[in-house]
């Protein structure tokens, strides 16, 4: 498929100190958000996944939910729902658009601007996956909790999924298998953010104190980074011939 | 005589559940003989993939000199 | 002679091997009974691991810093001794020591009665008898210490062959080339063949001594994880057609997996380093003052050092291996 085109090595002599785009950042973020209003069937689909998976669990639970219980079905729902989301990101183009927008942009500046974005999108479904479950499933559970470090831990969480998943989407989507090969890929590369993420906000939702649980949250921040800073390193790798 | 009476109190050791009662020093040391069993279970394991590691190689090895 | 490396390792694993099965354990105190002691006459039956109690065998209660001498004392064998004593009220703490020769079992018995304390009496010093090069002695693990120089090795070894696939990885980036990609892949072979004894033997070594064969506990998570990882791996190799592609998508996957492997296995058990059941982790008397036991590094290191040369030993075989096949082939 790789017609031929021959992208400069980007980590060739001279190009270790580059700095990061960020006029490139900036216009292929605008494009990002243009091209998803105009599907927005895509988040109508996103949501009506949440939303059906919490009814399920409202429908399954009946009685009440045991802290620990509603936390952690609260990240179960979340976790597909980012596959769900994130899947779709290097997807929705062909490889031939794909190869046009490379001879325009810095293909680290791409990786930059879609882990951004998906960041983002990850931050709204999350807030809006906890308003639907609460909705279904009972908020008392938020009653001592601190509702500030609960929040920073569901954001938090959002983009750490985004951060590892946008270079798994890429490289699911350069294989060509979709959204299954990125659920096998993605699953255990996300799972000790997951355990960690799921501990934080245990903690935040038992009301613990900021200094105990700062070590998570630092810790998922410099998960985040790290995560990132890879995914700028290696994705243009994915286009070399 | 021996393997009878420890195969009645490792069955023995199911039935009192471990939240029940302290466990009597005998089914804490489970399968007796200080659990020096368990070290020899480890080994054999071991011992026992590797050697089927061994054999798939040494078969893949003969197939390819077969085909050449 | 290149194969150098082969012999030291085949000869290390043998020295680790028949050392850590002929070095016996050190003598302890495993057993009292009964384990209640009240005011009065109380005769206490004492079972010892590897010890070798004699007709002189000296018996002592010890509670906070105060002494109670038996007043008798019977060797049944080696093993086994009884001790008469007489128990005063109003002892200080609730739980009381008990010492035969120079061994302690510290909290044997639960004291009844206490008080603010009982007039102390001297009982004859045991002078310490050496026992010679042995292994530490820990309740819950007894024998199953041995482990040490076989199921935790089989870790080492995985990490050891997954470092040498993600080196090998970095290079195809570099260089494109399909034999270090080939590499590459057969070292991770290898290494989820380490990781499935580590898992097995793990589980067996966990049904022994914490009763289940696997529990919620943060290194088997990590060797949970790695294996899939590895799994994953494989399938994504599976899924691509094109060679170069697919050495291009598998080493950039390995790379990334590898370090935020890294990650999760060193940087987040920092974090939560509240429970685990693992010895040296929480709140266990566990590998932490058995890892600085010289005792048991000596055959430690060199034990996982042979494992380690064993492994790369298979995965030398099955790169050979490999290569003949491609050659074959074209």
């Amino acid at each position: 498929m790789d017609a031929g085109y021959h992208f400069p090595d980007p980590w060739s002599h001279g190009n270790y100190l580059r700095p990061v785009r960020t006029a490139e950042i900036a216009a292929l973020l605008r494009m990002e958000v243009a091209l998803d209003l105009r599907q927005r069937a895509a988040w109508a689909g996103m949501l009506l996944y949440v939303v059906s998976a919490v009814y399920v669990c409202y429908l399954a639970v009946k009685g009440g939910l045991s802290l620990a219980t509603w936390n952690a079905l609260f990240w179960i729902i979340l976790l597909f729902a980012a596959f769900n989301a994130l899947a779709r990101s290097f997807q929705r183009e062909d490889a031939g658009r794909q190869l046009y927008l490379y001879t325009l942009v810095d293909p680290r500046s791409v990786v930059l601007a879609r882990a951004l974005y998906n960041g983002g999108t990850m931050v709204v479904l999350s807030l809006l996956s906890l308003a639907i479950y609460t909705l279904l499933l009972g908020s008392d559970v938020l009653e001592d909790a601190d509702l500030p470090q609960f929040l920073l831990a569901v954001i938090l969480g959002g983009i750490g999924f985004a951060s590892v998943l946008t270079l798994i989407s890429a490289i699911a989507a350069r294989a060509g298998n979709g959204i299954g090969l990125m659920a096998i890929l993605g699953f255990p590369l996300v799972l000790p953010l997951l355990l960690t993420v799921m501990r934080a906000s245990k903690l935040a939702l038992d009301g613990v104190a900021w200094s105990v649980t700062s070590t998570y949250f630092g810790g998922l921040v410099l998960l985040d980074v790290i995560t990132i800073t890879l995914a700028w390193i290696l994705f243009p790798y994915l286009w070399r011939d | 005589m021996r393997t009878f009476l420890s195969f009645l109190l490792l069955i023995l050791s199911f039935a009192a559940r471990a939240e029940s009662a302290a466990p009597s020093w005998l089914e804490s040391t489970l399968y007796g003989n200080g659990k020096i069993n368990v070290v020899v279970a480890v080994v054999a394991v071991i011992i026992l993939g590797i050697g089927i590691w061994l054999w798939r190689m040494d078969r893949r090895i003969s197939k390819l000199e077969r085909k050449s | 002679m290149r194969n150098w490396w082969k012999f030291l390792g085949i000869g290390l694993l043998l020295f680790a091997s028949v050392a850590g099965f002929w070095v016996p354990l050190a003598p302890a105190l495993v057993h009292v009974s009964p384990d209640r002691i009240a005011p009065g006459p109380v005769e206490l039956t004492i079972t010892g691991y590897n010890t070798r109690f004699g007709p002189g065998a000296l018996v002592s209660l010890k509670n906070a810093d105060q002494t109670i001498c038996a007043k008798s004392v019977v060797a049944r064998d080696a093993g086994h001794v009884t001790a008469r004593f007489e128990i005063p009220a109003g002892m200080k703490e609730n739980l009381t020591d008990v010492a035969v020769d120079d061994l302690i079992y510290t909290g044997a018995l639960f004291t009844e009665e206490l008080g603010s304390g009982i007039e102390s009496s001297i009982c004859p010093e045991p002078y310490p008898s050496p026992t010679g090069f042995t292994f530490p002695n820990r309740s819950i693990l007894y024998e199953s210490i041995r482990n040490l120089h076989f199921h935790v090795p089989m870790w080492f070894t995985m990490i050891a062959l997954m470092g040498i696939s993600v080196f090998q990885s970095i290079k195809v980036l570099g260089s494109n080339s399909l034999d270090q990609d080939l590499t590459a892949e057969m070292a991770v072979r290898i290494g989820l063949v380490f990781c499935v004894l580590g898992l097995v033997t793990g589980a067996l070594w966990a049904r022994a001594t914490w009763g289940a064969f696997w529990t919620n506990d943060v290194k088997l998570n990590g060797a949970a994880v790695t294996g899939l990882i590895y799994v994953a791996y494989l399938v994504l190799r599976g899924s691509v057609q094109d060679a170069h592609k697919r050495a291009r998508l598998s080493a950039i996957y390995n790379i990334f997996a590898f370090i935020l492997l890294v990650l999760f296995l060193f940087v987040v058990p920092r974090l939560n380093a509240i429970d685990s059941l693992h010895p040296g982790n929480g709140g266990n008397s566990g590998f932490n003052d058995l890892d600085l036991d010289s005792r048991l590094r000596m055959i430690f290191y060199p034990a996982v050092l042979g494992w380690i040369l064993l492994g790369c030993w298979m995965y030398d075989l099955r790169v050979r291996a490999a290569r003949l096949a491609n050659a074959l082939d074209r």
